[in-house]
């Protein structure tokens, strides 16, 4: 049992693409569900417009990648006004039924074999990220990692974990800035009580509206990185479980709050990875019966998961703020 | 959001946002309606509302079914009458919370042409609910801040810009601790409003309900659940509005309530309107005592 090699690979996954990508969907779907009460359980397809929109637009159709990533976010806030107008005005219950309906429908017509022509179909489709990887300045040789034994990443790796880090401060600053201003403080009202907002004269339609935009459009950053970390997109990695991933670690992290969503999303990679790590060097020990070794080997990943799934239950139970939420408001919801 | 408010007119414009109002003010608007014949629909000198052929059913009920009405402006108008009178359907058609099956109605001199309850808020109707809906994690300060009209802030483009509607802001939060001064909410300004009491709650929305200059306040039941001593202030409040100038409409069952404070009384029941009158000429209505006590029916089968 090797516990360096443990905390490596989880301080690696806390701190690399995916948790960025995890924290931009997250900051994304704070706004909806966190700020405007909006139950969006279809953030999933915000991510896969982004990414496909990026990568389609440099694979099928040969443009720059600087007009793909545009072309992604505009397809995510497509996304949130052809959604949105037929679904706003409905009870949040039916919203949240289209939102999901809508993410798989896209996903099933994205990786349809009719599209394989324009999207690549259930093969995944793949582009040249060269002219993000040119403006790269940390050395990349063969030889170069930057950290110490497991937490190490490539000067690849590390640019797209440069500009993502950024990038989520920018958005986190972003959104701090609109959130508590008089525009934030009318999404909350939305939250608390919608006609309460109506008496006093706000829009609420159109302030949902904006919502669902700019937190659509958050979640199509996060496909834009995706797209550009694996230089293509695959219709099997959005399926419905990467919004209620998302969920999670907005939940862990702290719905409403300015950095639970990021916090949310660092936790949520680290327990992962660690548990799995944890489990396959579990499973390696020679003193574990074969029968446990057996069932362990290959499952480390679903079982971290499950695992994950029980902190975070334990969470709602503990602790339903999150981690840093604050307690007296989750109080008052029983009243 | 523009303002689109038509300008105020008529001898009780909200122009004079003091609750301190000479009494010869007051004489001058309430002593126009003394002089009205107290009959249902009678027309009124100085109308701030007028409903033609308001009608609206639930299936085989007919919940609403108002030939014609007319509030006076700048009084306190009582809508009572027993359960299920039509009082409340009647304040959701108006404020655009429900849909009306038929029938119109004018608000400050404009026809309502698109009943949205958010646009009627910003030409001047502002309505609390009979269960009160503050918005218990933001902050009191906060409620009554979202009470505030045309803020610049609100728009998303000059939401990220502090610099934009900061004095904005200042000048709101002013107007927002005066009014939590009058209605003795100081002391809970930074308090979620969740941690109100019931009644608390009820002064905080009607306070809130201010922050905007309305014309017209739509109180549903105001004293409801309310102890008696905090029921009395909200009395006081309510009879300051309307020396202030703004017309007032509330909802109320008991009806020694409503002669203390009314200047005109309007009864419902059944959904139509069976008497109005001054407070003391409605309430020894045969009509009225006949729709509470249910010796007879009241008005026509509809």
């Amino acid at each position: 049992m090797d516990f360096d090699i443990i905390f490596g690979n989880a301080a690696r996954a806390a701190l690399g693409p995916e948790a960025i990508i995890l924290a931009l969907a997250a900051i994304g779907l704070n706004i909806h569900f966190g700020y405007t009460g909006l139950l969006n359980f279809g953030q999933v397809g915000f991510i896969m417009l982004g990414a496909y929109g990026t990568s389609v637009t440099v694979a099928t159709f040969g443009w720059s990648l600087w007009a793909g990533i545009p072309i992604g976010l505009f397809l995510a806030l497509a996304l949130a006004v052809t959604l949105g107008i037929p679904t706003l005005r409905l009870h949040a219950v039916m919203f949240a039924i289209a939102t999901i309906a809508a993410a798989e429908i896209i996903r099933i017509l994205i990786g349809s074999t009719d599209a394989i022509g324009l999207t690549g179909g259930p093969l995944s489709v793949s582009f040249d990220a060269g002219a993000f990887f040119d403006l790269n300045p940390y050395a990349d040789g063969p030889q170069d990692r930057y950290g110490v034994g497991t937490f190490a990443f490539t000067g690849q790796q590390m640019w797209v974990i440069t500009v993502g880090w950024v990038l989520v401060a920018l958005v986190s600053l972003f959104v701090f800035l609109i959130v508590r201003s008089p525009w934030g403080r009318v999404l909350k009202s939305i939250r608390e009580d919608q006609d309460a907002a109506r008496s006093l004269g706000k829009n609420v339609f159109w302030y949902k509206m904006q919502a669902l935009m700019i937190g659509g459009v958050i979640g199509g950053m996060a496909g834009v990185i995706d797209a550009i970390k694996t230089s293509g997109a695959d219709p099997n990695g959005f399926r419905p479980q990467v919004t209620f991933y998302t969920y999670t670690a907005l939940l862990l992290g702290g719905a409403a709050t300015y950095l639970g969503p990021v916090l949310g999303a660092i936790l949520f990679w680290f327990l992962r990875e660690w548990i799995e790590s944890f489990l396959r060097q579990l499973s390696a020990e020679a003193w574990l019966p074969n029968a446990v070794a057996d069932f362990l080997e290959g499952s480390e990943g679903i079982i971290s998961v499950a695992m994950v799934g029980l902190a975070l239950v334990l969470l709602m139970l503990f602790r339903p703020q999150g981690i840093t939420g604050n307690r007296t408001e989750m109080q008052l919801d029983a009243r | 959001m523009p303002a689109d408010r038509p300008p105020p007119e008529g001898p009780s414009a909200p122009e004079d946002r003091s609750m301190l109002v000479d009494s010869a003010r007051r004489t001058t608007e309430v002593e126009p309606i003394l002089t009205v014949h107290p009959e249902p629909g009678v027309a009124k000198p100085n109308p701030i509302l007028t409903m033609d052929g308001l009608q609206r059913s639930f299936g085989g009920l007919t919940a609403v079914d108002v030939d014609h009405l007319e509030i006076e402006r700048g009084i306190v108008t009582a809508l009572i009458g027993p359960n299920g009178a039509g009082k409340t359907t009647l304040f959701n058609l108006i404020t655009g919370f429900d849909r009306a099956d038929s029938g119109r109605w004018e608000f400050n001199g404009q026809m309502v042409t698109s009943p949205s309850p958010d646009r009627l808020a910003r030409r001047g109707m502002v309505r609390t609910f009979q269960l009160t809906k503050s918005l218990a994690k933001l902050s009191v300060l906060q409620n009554m801040l979202l009470g505030a009209p045309n803020q610049v802030g609100e728009r998303l483009w000059a939401a990220p810009f502090r610099h934009l509607w900061r004095n904005q802001e200042r000048a709101n939060t002013e107007r927002a601790d005066e009014l939590l001064e009058q209605f003795n909410l100081s002391h809970m300004r930074d308090e979620l409003a969740g941690t109100l009491s019931g009644g608390q709650r009820k002064l905080l929305e009607m306070a809130r309900a201010l922050m905007s200059d309305p014309a017209l306040v739509m109180l549903d039941e105001p004293m409801a659940g309310v102890n008696p001593a905090l029921a009395q202030s909200l009395l006081g409040h309510i009879t300051e509005l309307a020396l202030s100038g703004v017309s007032v409409v509330y909802i109320e069952h008991d009806m020694d309530v409503v002669s203390g404070i009314s200047d005109w009384v309007v009864v419902l029941a059944q959904g139509q309107v069976i008497a109005e009158g001054g407070p003391w000429k409605v309430i020894h209505d045969e009509v009225v005592i006949d729709a509470y006590l249910g010796r007879r029916r009241a008005g026509t089968a509809s």
